[in-house]
């Protein structure tokens, strides 16, 4: 008992002796000070105006966050206090500078083909203007290309058959005008389906190619 | 003479399979899309002054000084801005649903910020942990701003 006590010991010792952890270390600015204080606001979405929900814990307790602006104030050492609402001008004058920073709202386009074939649907012909105005609207232009499939067939094939699909709105965009350089080309595969089905379902709305412009 | 040579040619062989290994770590999360004032990214102990277009990485910092704003735009579509005096750090971003691996940490260390979640906290709500030194946030598809004093 008491050898392992002391080979216990032993080993932190020489464990604190080889991790800096234990020695002087180089200040790592700005920390925050360990009676820290957080406030937790919980905001409508900007576009939707859907509420969400947020959980708030620690070691002492929690609070649930469900409407619009509820709020809670939460120390190192104790519970979250309970859930009061901020007025929208205490958020303003909290937040404003730091909402006022949010990068734009990035936006989606669905691209849907013809079955089997790499022609798009008419209705889809359509948005391809629509991305190319979109994408005027941002600052440092993102688009991303990312394929989907259905998930028929061995989920790593479904990479490479969604690759394929975006690399043809690829060459779509670019004939349309879009600067090659902002885009990038991703497949999702079968992982990220717009209809949740069970494996080896045929689905056509999950065979499709999203654009995302931020 | 030789075996000096030799050792440097070791050297460099080491260096040269070294630095793609490092390279691979440098996993890209997102975008600058807005920055005023004085509003940095601070990458290995290093502040960068942030531009619109730079790229942020897994593991960087976000961080402004008292005239300063900053706003991200994460790969996954999360939005996180920044007001005056604030840093908020990146600490992990995956972002792969082809591979069904998606996990995001960001860490609020100081300063008041905004939060709005993306697709990883849309396809796997429970990826997504927001840190704070007093407690941890946990969302549900949603907007929110944290002060930390």
């Amino acid at each position: 008992m008491s050898v392992r006590r002391a080979l216990v010991a032993t080993t932190s010792a020489l464990a604190c002796a080889m991790v800096a952890g234990c020695g002087p270390k180089p200040i790592e600015q700005p920390k925050p000070p360990p009676s820290a204080r957080v406030l937790i606001v919980l905001l409508p979405d900007a576009d939707s105006g859907r509420v969400g929900r947020v959980h708030v814990s620690n070691a002492a307790g929690l609070a649930d966050l469900s409407s619009a602006r509820a709020s809670t104030e939460v120390s190192v050492n104790g519970a979250p206090s309970p859930v009061s609402t901020m007025s929208e001008a205490e958020v303003e004058s909290v937040f404003g500078a730091a909402l006022a920073a949010l990068p734009a709202i990035p936006r989606r386009f669905t691209l849907n083909f013809q079955f089997q074939s790499e022609e798009l649907t008419q209705g889809s012909r359509a948005v391809v203007p629509e991305i190319l105005k979109a994408v005027k609207e941002y600052t440092s232009p993102e688009v991303v290309v990312i394929g989907h499939t259905d998930t028929v067939g061995a989920a790593a094939a479904n990479v490479e058959l969604g690759l394929k699909r975006a690399g043809a709105v690829r060459a779509i965009l670019v004939e349309a005008g879009l600067d090659p350089s902002t885009i990038e080309v991703r497949s999702h595969g079968e992982g990220d389906p717009l209809i949740q089905t069970p494996d080896g379902t045929r689905e056509p709305r999950n065979r499709r190619v999203e654009i995302a412009v931020r | 003479m030789t075996s000096l040579r030799w050792s440097l040619g070791v050297l460099a062989l080491v260096a040269a399979t070294a630095a793609p290994a490092f390279a691979q770590e440098a996993n890209p999360a997102g975008k600058v899309k807005v920055a005023s004032g004085a509003a940095f990214i601070v990458r290995n102990g290093t502040a960068i002054p942030a531009q619109p277009g730079q790229t942020v990485l897994e593991n960087d910092g976000l961080r402004t000084g008292p005239d300063g704003t900053l706003g991200v735009t994460l790969k996954d579509d999360t939005r996180v801005s920044l007001g005056p005096s604030s840093e908020v750090r990146v600490e992990r971003f995956v972002y792969a649903p082809g591979g069904g691996n998606l996990e995001m940490a960001l860490k609020f260390v100081r300063g008041v910020a905004a939060y709005v979640a993306g697709r990883i906290a849309k396809l796997a709500p429970d990826a997504v942990r927001l840190e704070t030194p007093a407690a941890i946030v946990g969302v549900r598809g949603t907007s929110l701003v944290i002060r930390v004093q």
